[in-house]
């Protein structure tokens, strides 16, 4: 027997797309859908790390496992990761983790030949694979010199101190590691509703007025220079503070602001580390939700077992 | 020292049911659902889809212990339908809305990539 159906139909509108950065609205659906896409955006979705380093010679200041822990935490390009393989499911190395299928190689060789101190960075570790590789962060836009953009540093090299070794990138999820989350920051917020009473509002003084407007910690309201009116200036730079709701009852007049939260519409910003863009990682957290959505689904020898169990329990009602 | 696998969070171990299901003794239309390696992200989404459900009396879910990896979805409804028809129509909705917000997701972003 078929149900009625439930499902909503939510809208998006984007505000903003850069490659690492972006902010979008989500309309006519619940906080459980926007809580859920945040979690798996910062815990879920799957990138390409650094998990294994064998260090053949390493003369730096640094120890070993200190090298290995700031290489795990260079994010990577990982655009293939979605299609990767994990290496605990890869059948093709068994369980080694070091295949082509489920693993990119790096190495890593440097020594200081100089009396100027030499700086290892991201940008000294060759790929095996030119999809994976440290993410560049150099940006034409930004104004900066490029020339002078050596990526993120690893190390410190003096004369004759030498870093060489081999490490092995795999892909992994933030909730094993959080190397592996692709989410710099994500957030949403409710969408604010704020309504004025025009006419409690008209009793107040102009001084009154600007008193009100000053109350809030951030700039939500303002003082519209033609009319003497307060207006709404930024909805979204409320923070739920309370502050002018507190202020206008202090002032005897309750009822003047109110404010609600929307409880159907968000603002997202999804900010990324540069391992995927930023709105391939909303793609992908929807993907992977559905994935584990799919894995939750009742199994047939579930459903079978229940089925005898019901006719079982109708046996024994006399049924 | 004798802290758990960091993995045992998310890989379900061999031999275990993902999902099991078991009936409620004294309630009827009444079952616990308990879904292994998942946790809020799950649990919440279920949980509330399944509070449109007129057909849903009541519907809870709760992560036992931050170190036991599952949730335990209840739920029970009117004699029209069943828990576990309940459960297939929520799982089944939310797929259908996330198809959905896929597709306009896609839409807008190539509307802001053209331009961009
Ligand atoms: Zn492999």
């Amino acid at each position: 027997m078929e149900g009625a159906s439930y499902q909503r139909f939510p809208r998006v509108k984007i505000r903003e797309v850069k490659d690492d950065y972006m902010k979008f609205e989500l309309r006519d659906t619940d906080a459980s859908i926007a809580n859920a896409l945040r979690r798996i955006m910062i815990a879920e979705v799957p990138t390409i790390a650094i998990d294994l380093v064998e260090i053949e010679v390493n003369s730096s200041v640094l120890n070993d496992e200190f090298i290995s822990h700031r290489l795990g935490l260079i994010p990577l390009t990982s655009e293939r990761a979605m299609s990767m393989r994990f290496s605990r499911d890869c059948d093709a190395c068994d369980g080694d983790g070091q295949c082509e299928y489920c693993s990119v190689e790096f190495y890593l060789r440097v020594k200081c030949l100089s009396d100027q101190t030499l700086d290892v960075t991201s940008k000294d570790l060759l790929s095996s694979d030119h999809t994976v590789v440290p993410v560049d962060y150099s940006d034409a836009s930004s104004g900066f010199d490029n020339s002078t953009n050596k990526g993120i540093i690893i190390v410190k090299l003096r004369r004759g101190q030498e870093l060489r070794l081999r490490a092995i990138a795999r892909k992994g999820i933030g909730k094993d590691h959080a190397k592996w989350s692709p989410a710099a920051t994500v957030t949403f917020m409710y969408e604010p509703e704020i309504y004025i009473n025009e006419d409690m509002m008209e009793t107040l003084s102009l001084e009154e007025k600007k008193e009100l407007v000053e109350s809030s910690p951030t700039k939500v309201f303002d003082i519209d220079p033609e009319n003497k009116q307060v207006i709404v200036v930024d909805p979204e730079a409320y923070t739920y503070d309370d502050e002018v709701l507190k202020k206008a009852e202090a002032m005897g007049k309750p009822g003047l602001v109110e404010i609600h939260a929307k409880e159907d519409s968000f603002i997202f910003t999804v900010e990324t580390t540069g391992a995927v863009k930023a709105s391939q990682l909303v793609l992908n957290a929807i993907d992977v939700l559905k994935q584990k959505l799919d894995a939750v689904r009742l199994s047939d020898d579930t459903v079978e077992a229940d089925d005898q169990f019901g006719e079982l329990g109708a046996h024994m009602r006399g049924g | 020292m004798n802290a758990p696998d960091r993995y045992e969070r998310f890989v379900v171990p061999e031999g275990v049911k993902k999902v099991s299901y078991e009936r409620d003794t004294k309630i009827m239309n009444a079952a616990t659902f308990t879904v292994e390696r998942e946790d809020h992200t799950i649990g919440n989404i279920v949980r509330m889809q399944l509070h449109r459900d007129d057909s849903v009396l009541f519907a809870g879910y709760k992560l036992p212990h931050p170190l036991q990896y599952k949730i335990l979805l209840r739920i029970q409804t009117t004699s029209q339908s069943s828990p576990m028809q309940a459960y297939n129509q929520a799982i089944n909705d939310l797929d259908k809305e996330l198809d959905h917000l896929k597709n306009q997701f896609e839409g807008e972003l190539a509307k802001h990539t053209r331009d961009y």
